[in-house]
């Protein structure tokens, strides 16, 4: 019961830490941004809940796949931003190619 | 791996600058609120819908902050401290119970870790010397013992060491002999071991400075010497120009060549001063008859035991067949050296440590017993814990946290313990091998903490289970009510405190056996009057000017100087104002056998034996030893006059059973040596007791002093030259022992100012002494037996107290229904008594199958005496009652108005 949940949640969380590593490749960014750029591209197709954002960007950054500092935000708050390192970058690389393989795979079945 | 590094690094950052960390994620989720709040009112809500916005939008923060955090964090280290503040905080709320049972795990730990300690100083640590595994000691057996271990007579060790292959090589040492020194003006009793000239190069050791015997250095009048460093010190306050120094030692003049490093000291465990060498190919040891040596031998590098012990019966059997005379079924036997020195303290050592894990055990009982009553109390908290979420591991580790919290601060004492317990026993044990080496070292501490950990899950396993299964609705609606607690919770403290007793029961029963004994032999009668007597140990030396070493056999010769010696000492000592008199007897009893004249011989090996002590006539009088028959030995029987002997009533009535002894003329012989005349029988007395637990006395021949030939053989000319002066005190000795000891000693360095005296003590004390190890014994037992009879007498009223806490309701409603004192204080009482009975029984049966392990230490009881267990029993019981007693007149003092309305 309990590991079945802890599946699906690895599976989402997966996707949610490619789509912000993806996002950070822009640039440095703080959270709120990330937040914004990734609803907006969507559509808000993919509008997740946007505190679970959290969890995920400090995961990240324990996994050391991006760095983040404090610095000043556009309408002068203190704000913490994140940006992406070379190990990220890797790991980004690696999750896309996973990404495409499986997306590509899953496309053939269902269009066949 | 890297990945990991930063992860920790981070990890341990966070952990460190907890605050910050805090503020910072406050900060990260205030700004994302601030940022979303202003675009909503930009989209035309007002502040409030804003804020609302925002928050629906970002979710749950207290928990994303929680989840966080969590990440951020090494969280089972953090709940463990959770789990350990909380266990802190509750535990404190019942200081009594906490103290109780820490202090009683204390006192099982600190017991175990004292004896152990003791255990592994004398047993578990290795020898001091290079590869210890590899050094035997070798036995020879006697014809038709197999199971024998004597030290091999002076040759056949030489021929040992000539004939072995599988040994580098075999040295002989004896055991440490007590010998007189003398030489720059100060006598003393030293300390010696005399070693064959190998014997350090086998140990591995090598000199701090100087060197070590070269083979065959041992002469008979002059001899090379090698002293400990602590001699050194003592003796030459460290003077490096020690070597060339001479001492006499037992007469022989002797040149210390070597100095050996502090670490190598006595091979016994005892002090030591000095080694003197002993050349084992001397024609003195050649009659193979001198067994006081003993043999160790080092196995070459590929060798083992059971090869050695195959080549040795091979050897011994060759030696069996060269000399018939003395080898005839002689036999040998290889042990570990660790073996030989120290089998014997483990058999001492073992039954305390089961003493002390039973005094341990209990304690363990004791806490649960305690604890599970505490458990029962806090289910409603489980229950509440429970059905917020909290898991059945968190609640279960809840408690092990608790009791390993318990453990951990028992140990702690426990260990504080140790030390006091370390100096007891040294003051208790006096001469135990090793009793120095006694301390807290790395082993003994991680053995505390082993116990303690064990310990603390022992006492901890049971509340947890019973935490685990807690029944919530259960728990829930009867935690309102507090009624009795379930079933299974009374059964399993009622089987904790039936253990208790039955585990209190094994000790005081294996105490009360050691005590009894000492009793018995405190009740012995000496054969002697003891009140008012010192006495003082002289040895004269065994070498100039008191004895000759007649050259190439095993003969000396005694000077005339050994009975002027005594004579004169006698004078003086008899003269000292207060004296009443004076005596000595020699602390030597060799074993001699006899003919009586007139009288068919028997064959060699079926002569009658006897022990035979040199005595000055006036002994009996000094010690009041009563006369049976005939007289005294006089001042009348002199050299010249026909020699005279005194028997004890043992040899009288085993030799002589249907005759008068007085007027027997006896023919004394030393291994096969006669004495020079016959002695006449004049008199009978009582016999004497100077070792306690002996328990049948040997015939004695007592001789005077002064009727004795010159020449003594195979070193029986000890009991000429070694004498215990008794000086009896005309009034009480009380505080004039010290001024009769200085007086004593003056009239003994005016006779010979060369002369040490050692051993100075009252008869008395020389008595108590005698009984040491039984003392030692039963003192021990006695403390641990206290402590379990203090651990089980707080059980049984733990688990009563509960009982009434936990019925007062009950008793409340028997009290109001008309139920008397009486029977409430029997409703207590009974169940007490009953428990206490059940575990009586059962300790009773658990020690009449242990309690046989302490046999050879009793005298005059068995270790079945059914009366010790009788009384054991009764008292025990009588404490259990009075346990119960306390907590059954609270209940009987129960007002059912109270008791109802306390619902």
């Amino acid at each position: 019961m309990k590991d079945k949940e802890t599946n699906t949640g690895e599976l989402l969380r997966d996707t949610l830490d490619m789509l912000v590593l993806k996002t950070l490749t822009r640039g440095a960014m703080h959270g709120y941004a990330i937040a914004e750029f990734i609803e907006e591209a969507t559509d808000d197709v993919l509008r997740v809940e946007e505190g679970a954002l959290y969890p995920a960007l400090h995961r990240l950054e324990l996994r050391g796949l991006v760095a983040a500092e404090w610095g000043l935000s556009e309408n002068n708050r203190r704000a913490k931003y994140y940006r992406l390192t070379a190990g990220g970058r890797k790991q980004l690389g690696e999750e896309s190619a996973r990404w495409g393989r499986m997306t590509s795979a899953i496309a053939r079945i269902m269009e066949a | 791996m890297s990945e990991w590094r930063t992860h920790t690094w981070l990890r341990l950052k966070a952990l460190i600058h907890r605050r910050e960390f805090d503020r910072d994620l406050e900060d990260e989720i205030a700004f994302h609120l601030a940022m979303r709040e202003r675009k909503q009112q930009k989209l035309g809500l007002s502040a409030d819908d804003a804020r609302y916005a925002a928050r629906r939008r970002f979710g749950n923060a207290t928990l994303l902050k929680e989840n966080t955090r969590e990440m951020w964090t090494f969280a089972f280290v953090e709940t463990l401290w959770q789990d350990a503040c909380y266990a802190v905080r509750t535990l404190r709320k019942s200081p009594a119970l906490l103290a109780v049972v820490v202090l009683s795990l204390a006192l099982g730990i600190g017991a175990n870790s004292t004896i152990f300690s003791v255990l592994n100083a004398v047993l578990y640590r290795p020898l001091p010397y290079p590869q210890p595994g590899r050094l035997m000691a070798i036995w020879e057996t006697e014809s038709g013992r197999q199971n024998s271990e004597e030290p091999p007579a002076i040759a056949d060790g030489a021929d040992w060491k000539k004939q072995s292959h599988v040994f580098e090589d075999i040295a002989l040492t004896s055991s440490t002999e007590s010998t007189p020194l003398a030489g720059d003006g100060r006598a003393e009793q030293a300390r010696a071991q005399f070693v064959s000239p190998n014997f350090f190069h086998l140990m591995g050791a090598s000199p701090m400075f100087g060197r070590v015997f070269t083979a065959s250095e041992a002469q008979d009048l002059t001899q090379t010497v090698v002293i400990s460093n602590s001699f050194w010190k003592r003796r030459f306050n460290g003077d490096p120009r020690v070597l060339g120094k001479t001492l006499k030692v037992s007469g022989v003049l002797s040149t210390v060549v070597g100095v050996m490093p502090p670490s190598f000291g006595s091979f016994y465990g005892d002090p030591l001063d000095l080694w003197c060498p002993i050349d084992a190919e001397s024609t003195r040891y050649s009659e193979r008859k001198d067994h006081w040596l003993m043999a160790i031998g080092r196995l070459k590098q590929d060798a083992n035991q059971s090869q050695a012990q195959i080549e040795m019966v091979m050897i011994a059997h060759r030696l069996e067949q060269a000399y018939p005379a003395t080898n005839r079924g002689v036999s040998a036997k290889v042990v570990p050296l660790h073996d030989a020195l120290y089998g014997e303290a483990g058999r001492y050592l073992y039954p305390l440590l089961g003493a002390v894990v039973c005094v341990l055990l209990i304690a363990c009982v004791n806490a649960a017993n305690l604890l599970q009553a505490r458990t029962e109390t806090r289910r409603t908290e489980f229950a509440v814990r429970a059905s917020l979420g909290a898991g059945r591991r968190r609640l279960m580790r809840q408690l092990l946290v608790e009791s390993g919290l318990l453990g951990l601060a028992g140990g702690t004492l426990g260990i504080a313990l140790t030390f006091a317990g370390i100096r007891l026993f040294r003051a208790l044990a006096r001469d135990f091998p090793n009793a120095d080496s006694v301390t807290v070292d790395t082993r003994v501490l991680l053995f505390t903490l082993a116990v303690s950990f064990a310990t603390a899950m022992l006492v901890g396993s049971a509340p947890a289970f019973q935490a685990a299964r807690t029944d919530l609705n259960l728990a829930l609606r009867e935690g309102e009510r507090r009624t009795t607690s379930g079933k299974g919770g009374r059964r399993t403290r009622h089987i904790l405190a039936v253990s208790e007793i039955a585990l209190a029961m094994v000790l005081l029963v294996g105490a009360g056996l050691m005590i009894n004994s000492v009793l018995r032999l405190q009740r012995v009668n000496p054969g002697f009057d003891p009140a008012n007597v010192m006495k003082f140990d002289l040895s004269l030396a065994e070498g100039a000017p008191y004895v000759e070493r007649l050259p190439g056999g095993d003969i000396e010769r005694a000077t005339p100087l050994v009975t002027a010696f005594y004579r004169q000492l006698l004078d003086k000592v008899t003269a000292i104002p207060g004296v009443e008199s004076a005596g000595t007897i020699t602390p030597f009893g060799f074993g001699y056998t006899f003919s009586v004249l007139g009288k068919p011989a028997p064959p060699p090996d079926k002569m009658p034996r006897t022990v035979f002590r040199e005595i000055t006539p006036s002994l009996f009088r000094a010690l009041r030893i009563p006369l049976k028959k005939g007289r005294y030995l006089s001042g009348s029987d002199l050299p010249g006059a026909p020699w005279a002997a005194v028997i004890n009533e043992t040899l009288a009535r085993r030799y002589f059973p249907n005759e008068d002894p007085i007027g027997q003329r006896l023919l004394l012989r030393f291994i096969d040596m006669d004495q020079k005349q016959p002695r006449q029988i004049v008199g009978v007395v009582g016999d004497v007791k100077w070792y306690l637990p002996e328990s049948e006395p040997d015939p004695v021949v007592y001789v005077s002093y002064l009727q004795q030939g010159s020449d003594y053989r195979g070193g029986s000319i000890l009991a000429h030259l070694a004498q215990n002066l008794v000086v009896r005190s005309a009034a009480g000795l009380g505080n004039r022992a010290a001024g009769l000891t200085e007086a004593v000693k003056k009239a003994v360095t005016e006779v010979d100012p060369n002369q040490p005296v050692t051993g100075i003590m009252t008869m008395e004390q020389a008595l108590v002494r005698s009984i040491g190890d039984s003392q030692f014994y039963a003192r021990l037992l006695e403390i641990f037996a206290l402590i379990a009879l203090l651990l089980a007498a707080i059980g049984i009223y733990g688990s009563m107290s509960y009982f009434v806490t936990e019925r007062t309701h009950e008793i409340g409603i028997r009290v109001a229904l008309g139920a008397g004192r009486g029977s409430i204080l029997g409703l207590v009482t009974g169940l007490g008594l009953r428990l206490s009975c059940m575990g009586v029984a059962i300790g009773v049966v658990l020690a009449l199958g242990i309690t046989r392990v302490i046999a050879r230490f009793l005298f005059g009881v068995t270790a079945t005496d059914p009366v010790t267990f009788g009384e054991v029993g009764l008292g025990l019981l009588g404490i259990a009652l009075l346990a119960c007693y306390v907590p059954g007149r609270r209940a009987a003092r129960v007002d059912p108005m109270v008791a109802l309305r306390h619902e």
